[in-house]
């Protein structure tokens, strides 16, 4: 067709101007406000942004700073253990329930209910949950065991244990029930030809039902993974922090000396580094994962 | 397609399964009834399951401490005007890279999802700087506009993947039949993919009413949303449970109701589209 050319050209246009807006927002706002955010972690600004350029200096303050050490330390904590138990939970209460289940969208809804719920919410039950006097630690007691001793979040040494339990029971629901329909959609005959080469059920999880998994155990790592760093309410709702400077945590970190510390210079200095540290994990990896697929 | 087993062995997995379920749901649980209990019931060594004497004082003295139905009005709005702005902006967008991808159509959607991977305190003084410049602190338009934004990405994610299931010959076949851009849009794509949307409107909604970042630094007074009202509570009432509890439950409620009543969109949108 004689018009066919044009119009693809039309089209081809419309397609760009519509994605403008879009592209445009996520252009100013995320990388005009990062690039903001990292030139200006190089003044010495206090209660406002001054550009008054003094180096490395904030950097060398901020590696020095014993809060911002204990951060990165509970967060590395938080985000590996996150990761590993919610995936490992999350993989075997899936593979248990891999059959039809009674009122299975009720059920799914249950299981995806604390995920629906805001950290402020997750972190005030929990607060509440773990605290000795009436939590668990007391029922627990109360059953017998007398000399029962759980109390995370008044022990500074295992108090963001305490905030990876809130984090394990609003995100192991979602990962679960990604997991459960990434099973479903396995061939039954996959199973009859395992059984019938007589390889045990294991085996053939780990080497043949896993691999095919890849694609909800990348979705699950985006969304679990994107949580973990921005762990803030949780901590803010459930420990504040506490007990002392036990649990605190890098966005925490931030927030506090940009508003409360009146220094913005150390805070967007501890910004960058965050931003630093995701880049360094994620851009290698997401161009491997999606990268490879954009020219397969 | 589920694994065959025998009944014996489905049965004991319904059992399992329904008692993880309830394990996950028993804090939520928890937390409603605490809310009907009186504070000396609240805190009883044994704990009482059922049998107190159910009570509203709670929510009666939480009203009445803090307006209740501003911060859920603030919620409403702020959730629901982010969510519908979102959807303008983003459908266009997602529509483009279904239908007429280019060669960098991947690599743009990848660039926008890692923004989103990225912790918000980057770029939260920058926000602060342009919000105090135009007079948009503790306002609910201002807010509106940041969760969208902040969101965006999953949005146009999500429908990207809802889109692409559709074939472009129907919408080739609208065009042929002399069909504007906009109606191609608004009167074939859209009510195809109204399956997608509304997961879609569901999972943005719930993000944007569950978000504390943002709202708690950006809002004072009269903006503040439902997680500032229950933030409030977190420290002063520390040690009233009930009372606690009965917030929480308020605070909770509207999504735990809406969720129950689109439990298919639910799933399908918490699980980011996953779940088909």
């Amino acid at each position: 067709m004689a018009s066919g050319r044009p119009i693809q050209l039309f089209r081809n246009m419309t397609a760009k101007i519509a994605a403008i807006p879009m592209i445009l927002t996520a252009l100013v706002i995320f990388v005009g406000g990062t690039a903001w955010t990292v030139v200006y972690s190089f003044t010495n600004s206090k209660l406002l942004p001054r550009a008054n350029f003094v180096g490395l200096d904030q950097y060398e303050r901020l590696w020095n700073t014993n809060r911002w050490i204990v951060s990165i330390e509970n967060l590395l904590i938080y985000g590996i253990c996150m990761l590993v138990l919610s995936f490992i939970i999350g993989f075997v209460l899936a593979a248990l329930m891999d059959q039809k289940i009674r009122f299975e969208n009720t059920f799914r809804t249950i299981i995806l209910y604390p995920f629906a719920l805001s950290f402020i919410v997750t972190g005030l039950i929990w607060q509440w949950l773990l605290n000795p006097d009436f939590g668990v630690q007391n029922v627990v007691r109360g059953l017998g065991w007398v000399s029962f001793e759980f109390d995370p979040l008044n022990n500074s040494s295992i108090v963001i244990y305490g905030v990876l339990i809130a984090g394990l029971w609003q995100g192991t629901g979602l990962v679960m029930v990604l997991m459960l329909a990434g099973l479903r959609g396995i061939d039954q005959e996959i199973w009859k030809a395992a059984r019938v080469d007589g390889i045990p059920m294991w085996k053939t999880y780990l080497y043949i039902v896993v691999p095919m998994l890849r694609p909800v155990f990348i979705t699950s790592i985006v969304i679990i993974a994107s949580g973990i760093v921005r762990v803030y309410d949780l901590v803010v709702a459930q420990t504040a922090g506490g007990p002392g400077i036990s649990s605190e945590v890098p966005a925490k970190y931030v927030y506090d000396y940009m508003f409360q510390g009146q220094n913005l210079g150390q805070g967007f200095a501890a910004s960058t580094m965050m931003l630093l540290a995701v880049a360094i994990v994620i851009i290698p990896w997401a161009y491997l994962e999606f990268g490879s697929r954009n020219r397969g | 397609m589920a694994r065959a087993v025998t009944t014996q062995r489905k049965v004991t997995n319904t059992v399992i399964a329904w008692g993880v379920g309830l394990l996950i749901f028993f804090p939520i649980l928890w937390t409603i009834l605490t809310s009907f209990k009186t504070e000396a019931q609240a805190i009883s060594d044994p704990p009482l399951f059922l049998f107190f004497d159910w009570t509203l004082e709670n929510y009666a003295i939480v009203q009445e401490r803090s307006d209740y139905m501003r911060f859920l009005w603030n919620s409403v709005i702020i959730a629901g005007g982010s969510t519908v702005l979102g959807l303008v902006v983003a459908v266009p967008a997602a529509w483009s890279m279904a239908f007429v991808p280019s060669r960098r159509t991947k690599d743009v959607l990848l660039w926008m999802l890692s923004t989103k991977m990225l912790p918000a305190v980057g770029v939260l003084y920058p926000i602060y700087l342009i919000f105090i410049r135009l007079g948009l602190l503790d306002t609910r338009g201002g807010l509106v506009i940041v969760i969208m934004l902040i969101n965006l990405p999953i949005i146009v994610w999500m429908l990207y993947t809802y889109f692409r299931e559709i074939p472009g010959e129907i919408l080739e076949a609208a065009r042929m039949d002399g069909a504007g851009l906009r109606e191609e849009i608004l009167y074939v794509l859209t009510p195809m993919a109204v399956p997608g949307i509304a997961s879609t409107l569901l999972l943005n909604f719930i993000l944007a009413w569950n978000e504390a970042f943002w709202t708690l630094n950006l809002t004072a007074a009269t903006s503040a949303p439902l997680t500032a009202f229950i933030a409030s509570y977190s420290s002063p009432e520390g040690l009233f449970y009930a009372k606690l509890s009965a917030a929480s439950t308020m605070a909770i409620a509207p999504i735990l109701v809406l969720g129950w009543f689109s439990q298919k969109q639910l799933v399908r949108g918490l699980t980011f589209g996953a779940v088909k």
